[in-house]
């Protein structure tokens, strides 16, 4: 069974229409990204950062770890 | 000459007194989808290394599939779709189901 | 009472200052060309507040500061290389002062050379090719009356036929980068880009960038839509001419 899906082909030109992420990939140099840490502000006031690649590392790690067993 | 502008971008999640709750219910909605799908990819490892008992596969599965239940639930009453979270995430979501 | 600096879009050869009439830089602040050796440095005045060494740390954490800067800066790399021979700068490159630009240029004399040889009379085109994922598998028919091997069992399936999508995927990126390298004279791998930057939900299983002769654009163009027909399973976005920044690595 195979999804298909339909071929979308775009083809743009002018400053303007080169997207951010394009111009982030070339002007930043290698690969941007996004630090995957969340910032929440509330009524403009920044309050909380929480950082999610700390996270999501530390709960990897303890997945990851070998032989837990229940007895 | 070439700086090495190799920025560490942040979101921001700008709430108002009258957002934050769902705001804040779609990030820890989005972090227990994470969690969920890690247990998940895990346990199929664990399954595939073949050391477990038949009750112990069966019993890993039924967990899974009532937390998946849990979730759509949870989803389901505050209007959320899997692809709300997804974006969420980020490169974090991404590394997520390309790990299986 | 701040003090300024030099902000540095580009290096150019056979660039004419009146070339740029009609383009500001950062914060509308005139364009200004410094000339070195033969060579232009496409420059104009930014303010050490925002652009010195401590504030640039806070700014680039600052997406909607880099995009504002992102998006002038390209506006002038891409006048700049509608004119002349043009090595396009990463975002960022400041100098002191004019003397401090002529250095510069001084200094990285070689590889500017070899940049603007390797660029002259070429562009930059991207390629992206994505896979939509798939939704995810729902549990259809009696949850709770499915065992949990079951549950299980369905989960390993589809992680299956996901990956069988991804090797499909990977071999319709791998057939297209071939087509597009036969029309190009240099290509380059980016990272695939992060989906909350892209706002993309797709999976990008390419992202590249390849120099192309000025005569080659047409065939270039046609060669990779006609290549993307007969992988109707993928989403194909091939953007261009861009100025060559790919290409242009420095240093």
């Amino acid at each position: 069974m195979t999804v298909t899906a339909s071929t979308e082909t775009t083809v743009s030109t002018g400053a303007s229409q080169v997207s951010l992420v394009d111009l982030l990939d070339r002007l930043l140099g290698t690969g941007v990204v996004l630090a995957g840490d969340v910032v929440i502000s509330l009524a403009g006031v920044d309050l909380v950062e929480i950082r999610l690649n700390a996270l999501l590392t530390s709960v990897r790690a303890d997945m990851a770890r070998p032989g837990r067993r229940t007895p | 000459m070439t700086n090495d502008a190799h920025a560490r971008l942040r979101q921001h999640l700008d709430t108002d007194p009258d957002s934050v709750a769902r705001e804040l219910f779609k990030l820890v909605l989005t972090i227990i989808e994470l969690v969920r799908q890690l247990m998940e990819a895990q346990a199929l490892r664990r399954v595939d290394e073949g050391d477990l008992s038949d009750e112990q596969v069966d019993a890993l599965g039924l967990g899974l599939l009532r937390l998946e239940e849990a979730m759509d639930e949870l989803k389901s009453r505050y209007g959320l779709t899997t692809a709300d979270l997804n974006l969420d995430l980020g490169p974090l979501g991404t590394l997520l189901s390309d790990s299986f | 009472m701040s003090a300024t600096a030099r902000y540095v879009f580009a290096v150019a050869r056979g660039l004419r200052a009146e070339d740029l009439t009609g383009t500001a830089g950062l914060h509308g602040a005139p364009l200004r060309v410094v000339e070195q050796g033969g060579l232009s440095a496409v420059v104009c005045d930014v303010d050490l507040a925002e652009f010195g060494e401590q504030p640039l740390i806070d700014n680039l954490e600052d997406l909607t500061w880099v995009e504002r800067t992102a998006r002038t800066h390209n506006e002038v790399v891409w006048r700049v290389a509608g004119c002349a021979t043009c090595a396009p700068l990463r975002l960022v490159t400041v100098c002191s002062d004019d003397d401090s630009v002529r250095a510069k240029v001084d200094a990285l004399r070689a590889d500017l050379d070899e940049v603007l040889d390797r660029v002259e009379g070429r562009q930059e085109w991207s390629l992206k090719v994505l896979v939509p994922r798939r939704p995810a598998e729902e549990l259809a028919t009696a949850p709770s009356t499915m065992s949990g091997t079951d549950y299980l069992r369905r989960k390993r399936e589809a992680a299956e036929q996901r990956r069988g999508q991804g090797e499909d995927a990977a071999r319709a990126a791998h057939e297209l980068d071939e087509v597009a390298r036969a029309h190009a004279v240099a290509s380059r791998r980016l990272a695939p880009q992060d989906p909350r930057l892209s706002g993309r939900s797709e999976a990008m299983v390419l992202n590249a960038a390849y120099l192309v002769q000025a005569d080659a654009h047409e065939p270039f163009r046609t060669a990779v839509l006609t290549a993307s027909e007969r992988h109707r399973d993928v989403s194909v976005e091939l953007d261009g001419p861009w100025p060559p920044y790919s290409f242009a690595v420095l240093g």
